[in-house]
């Protein structure tokens, strides 16, 4: 167990190798400071620190930043010209629009006008449909109305027929006595029988 | 029973016209209906007279001889109620005497016995 703690630890200790491929970023001497390049001066101030990563960060951000700010002031003078002329243009446009549509009917405009002719012969069309199938589910129904009134009619005449006859065939109520004549109540006495199944 | 019916017994029962005791034997006796035989029955039996009763005594079938005993011993209690039974008893007599049907003899014979005990 020892040993192993011992072992451990030796692999945790620093290499105390150096590194022949260690950059010293944290260094504040440039090897380049002093020397000359005929000339061919880096943008960048000569005492900055090249490999100090924040330092690099700023400069490139200030150079990308008046880049920017150039194109712009070339972009405006390129660009401002032509909107305004730009505006000009829909200004008198809007304004010749303006009396146009003050002064033309809505209904004449050329998009509505086609449509208002487009909606007009469809309108034609579904009514001319509606209007046939109209006329079509009226006259079947007119035809079945007047087959089904004639049927009850029928029915009603038919009902009326034999209801009379049921009433003519009953005999009145009456009061039958001994001054009622013999033949009358036999006759009385039988159509009872007859309306009864031949019970009575 | 018809109401009118019962009315046109009744009518026939009270009438003078002998024509009615023979309604009353066509349609009443003929019957099938029970209640109709058995209220036609007692209205010749109330009639008291020879044609009606003989109606009820000497036929096969009819009055105390009928088929449906309610209906002959119906008649028979109307002639035990007759006030005068005279006329009945004649007909009894002569029906055990001279009747060629001897069921109709015996029903007969078994009315003037009740008659004789009433």
């Amino acid at each position: 167990m020892a040993k192993i703690i011992k072992v451990g630890s030796q692999n945790i200790t620093p290499n105390k190798i150096a590194n022949p491929f260690r950059t010293s970023r944290n260094s504040t001497t440039n090897p380049f400071k002093y020397n000359n390049f005929e000339g061919n001066t880096l943008p960048f101030e000569l005492a900055a620190d090249v490999f100090k990563s924040s330092t690099q960060k700023t400069n490139k951000l200030r150079m990308i930043a008046s880049s920017v700010t150039g194109s712009m002031t070339r972009m405006k003078s390129s660009i401002t010209e032509p909107i305004v002329n730009f505006v000009k243009r829909v200004g008198g446009g809007i304004s010749s629009a303006w009396t146009y549509a003050k002064e033309t009917p809505i209904s004449q405009v050329p998009g509505i006008r086609h449509m208002n002719e487009a909606v007009g012969s469809m309108n034609a069309k579904i009514v001319n449909k509606l209007s046939s199938m109209h006329e079509e589910m009226s006259s079947r129904v007119s035809s079945r109305m007047e087959a089904v009134s004639t049927s009850i009619t029928e029915f009603g005449n038919d009902m009326r027929t034999q209801w009379n006859a049921l009433i003519a065939k009953l005999p009145s109520r009456q009061h039958y006595t001994a001054d009622t004549p013999v033949s009358e109540l036999e006759n009385a006495w039988k159509e009872i029988i007859a309306l009864e199944g031949g019970i009575a | 029973m018809n109401k009118n019916v019962l009315e046109i017994i009744d009518a026939l029962t009270a009438h003078q016209d002998t024509d009615s005791i023979r309604v009353l034997e066509e349609i009443g006796t003929n019957s099938p209906d029970n209640e109709v035989r058995e209220y036609t029955s007692r209205a010749l039996v109330r009639k008291n007279v020879h044609d009606s009763l003989k109606v009820v005594i000497i036929n096969q079938g009819k009055g105390i001889n009928d088929l449906s005993p309610a209906v002959a011993m119906s008649t028979i209690n109307e002639i035990l109620a007759l006030k005068d039974k005279s006329e009945v008893v004649r007909i009894l007599d002569d029906t055990i005497n001279l009747h060629s049907d001897e069921s109709v003899k015996e029903n007969a014979r078994s009315v003037k016995s009740l008659l004789a005990l009433s």
